[in-house]
């Protein structure tokens, strides 16, 4: 690939030479993308019995109840709902499932960029409810989770959280 | 001839072996869809036989999810003078779930069966490290370029296991300053191993942001390794030529220390070598983008492979995005001569119905026979990564194509009767990546 062309496509997706050597931000150094409200703990009705809720709406809204101290893939699993998975630390996207209501903690995913959890994608595999939860599971799910780089390129905001920088208004 | 283990005494004798009748690939369902496991195809490719162009027979992983990707062998030609061992048994790590699969490909050819699982999870606890790649024997012995540690941050390392497939711990004794692994060879008259970068397995798994390129979170070096000392001991910063460096490939000849890296992203070849003043490194190869009528700027090539003959005459590479495979005669190998190209699938609609069936996806990665004559070619590069580039891949699975090359003279063309539609696959479509043969292949073997 020339130069040329090579500086136009870092400049035209993001706005900076993707050639240029950069000092990677530390986590400490300004303000990061928080992510969204979903990483709030917030009591529901079932939080002082330990377990929450969880519809499964694209399986004809089936609920089970799940444990809120465990990741929401061994709930699904020990409810015989056996999805595919991978490196079971929230690093490798496999798990990924879109919650439509409710709320979640996933402090430990790093495989979701910003776009991806705005859409409301989880990772099943170090999430947790916080409240009754709806769910979209499986690949079905995905629709929304794969884009091409080039021609739908992310904002600054939307990367992931160590290397996104705030939203401007 | 007094004998002899596995492999062959030189790379002019891996050229007269017998041709091959079978091959395996790796077929993938993770990422599809569908709920089953990862398994080995055998592919018939004997045009005598009349299942030839079929997959024949199909291996199972015990797990769902693995992502299979590269293979290895346990034995190569470097244990030639070692009749205790065979090439016998194919290494096949799960990229995702870390577990790698022993099989026996001996007792029965056509219908290998498991022999051993190392479980992913005895790797991270004693190694640290995750994200199997290239498996090379080393010897008697095999190590694995590991992408990440158990949590998939990068560098990683290198998994050691012994004959008899336990682990021995990490190879390396140290990663220096190297910030990513990916793929590495090595030529031991010379006391080198060159090792590339992709990234984190935390960055590369769940799919590709080009943005990440800018942050440095994607690779743009190669590393010479003292190889007895087993420690980096200089890096070539390839800066804007090598973004994301990924397959490399030594000379065959164990005297040669040429040798050439596909940097992915740029869409170059490197070739580096030791020359009077030490290593030093050139592009040779340089892809131009193509324009398209719907992308906003031209679409890079996306050579994710480079394979170079067993005769050292030719370097083959892919463009997965622009959809041609291309042949270059590297008999000078700073002055590389454009010998072949054919087209088969990719998005610049050049060749999207191949031998009748509908391509989705580009080459990708590539096996050659070890006469060089005939390049079997598959379509899928990495489930997500395909899902990105490729969407209709998921209905359509990967195609394994067989191109015939001239070896004498240079030239590639598709070849007609042959062509495996891994759409068709009994429990729907799968997507074919790596492939080997019995007898040993084109990137598999080191003389020592």
């Amino acid at each position: 690939m020339r130069r040329a062309t090579r500086v136009a496509i870092a400049q035209a997706i993001f706005g900076c030479d993707v050639l240029a050597e950069k000092t990677r931000p530390g986590r400490d150094q300004g303000p990061r993308f928080t992510a969204p409200k979903r990483s709030r703990v917030k009591p529901g009705a079932g939080d002082l019995m330990g377990t929450f809720k969880v519809t499964l709406a694209n399986r004809d809204n089936a609920q089970i109840e799940v444990d809120a101290r465990r990741p929401l893939l061994d709930s699904l699993r020990d409810h015989g709902i056996d999805l595919p998975y991978g490196c079971q630390y929230g690093g490798c996207i496999t798990c990924a499932a879109k919650l439509t209501a409710g709320e979640v903690t996933q402090n430990r995913q790093v495989a979701l960029n910003n776009r991806q959890i705005n859409y409301g994608y989880i990772i099943l595999c170090v999430a947790r409810p916080v409240t009754d939860i709806t769910l979209e599971i499986g690949v079905e799910s995905h629709d929304k989770l794969y884009r091409n780089p080039f021609l739908d390129p992310l904002k600054a905001h939307e990367l992931k959280a160590d290397i996104a920088t705030p939203q401007e208004d | 001839m007094e004998c002899c283990g596995p492999g062959y005494a030189s790379p002019a004798d891996a050229i007269k072996a017998p041709r091959e009748k079978l091959l395996y690939t790796i077929a993938i369902y993770t990422g599809t869809g569908i709920q089953k496991p990862d398994y080995l195809a055998t592919v018939d490719v004997d045009p005598e036989s009349p299942t030839y162009s079929q997959v024949i027979h199909r291996l199972e992983m015990p797990g769902i999810g693995d992502e299979l990707h590269h293979m290895g062998w346990n034995a190569c030609s470097s244990c030639f003078d070692d009749s205790s061992m065979s090439r016998r048994y194919l290494l096949l790590p799960g990229v995702r779930s870390n577990t790698i699969h022993v099989v026996d490909t001996a007792t029965d050819p056509r219908a290998p069966r498991l022999h051993k699982v190392i479980d992913g999870a005895e790797i991270k606890s004693k190694t640290n490290l995750s994200g199997p790649h290239t498996v090379h024997c080393l010897g008697s012995e095999i190590i694995i370029s590991m992408l990440g540690d158990a949590m998939g941050e990068a560098p990683g390392g290198y998994l050691h296991l012994n004959k008899d497939f336990e682990i021995m711990g990490r190879w390396e004794a140290s990663m220096g300053d190297i910030p990513f692994g990916y793929d590495f060879w090595y030529q031991p008259r010379h006391n080198v191993m060159v090792s590339s970068e992709w990234a984190a397995p935390n960055t590369f798994m769940p799919g590709f942001d080009l943005e990440e390129v800018g942050h440095l979170k994607y690779g743009r070096r190669l590393h010479i390794w003292d190889f007895e000392a087993r420690k980096p001991v200089e890096t070539m910063y390839l800066g804007e030529d090598g973004l994301i460096p990924l397959e490399v490939k030594f000379h065959h000849n164990p005297d040669s220390t040429h040798g050439f890296c596909g940097a992915a992203l740029s869409a170059n070849v490197i070739h580096f070598w030791k020359g009077e003043d030490g290593w030093q490194w050139e592009k040779i190869i340089d892809v131009e983008n193509e324009p398209h009528p719907e992308w906003p700027i031209p679409v890079p090539g996306v050579m994710s492979a480079i394979l170079v003959s067993m005769d050292d005459k030719y370097l083959y590479l892919n463009n997965w995005l622009h959809g041609d495979m291309r042949q270059y005669d590297i008999t000078d190998p700073h002055n590389p001569v454009l010998t072949g190209q054919v087209y088969m699938g990719g998005l610049l609609g050049k060749a999207p119905v191949v031998n009748g069936v509908e391509m989705a996806g580009g080459p990708q990665m590539f096996q050659l026979s070890l006469d060089g004559r005939r390049l079997y070619v598959t379509t899928s590069l990495f489930s997500t990564w395909d899902n990105q580039f490729y969407p209709q891949i998921r209905e359509k699975g990967g195609v394994m194509v067989q191109i015939d090359c001239d070896p004498v003279h240079g030239g590639m063309a598709i070849n007609p009767d042959f062509i495996v539609d891994f759409g068709q696959e009994p429990n729907g479509p799968s997507r074919c990546h790596e492939a080997r043969y019995p007898g040993g292949d084109c990137t598999s073997d080191i003389w020592l």
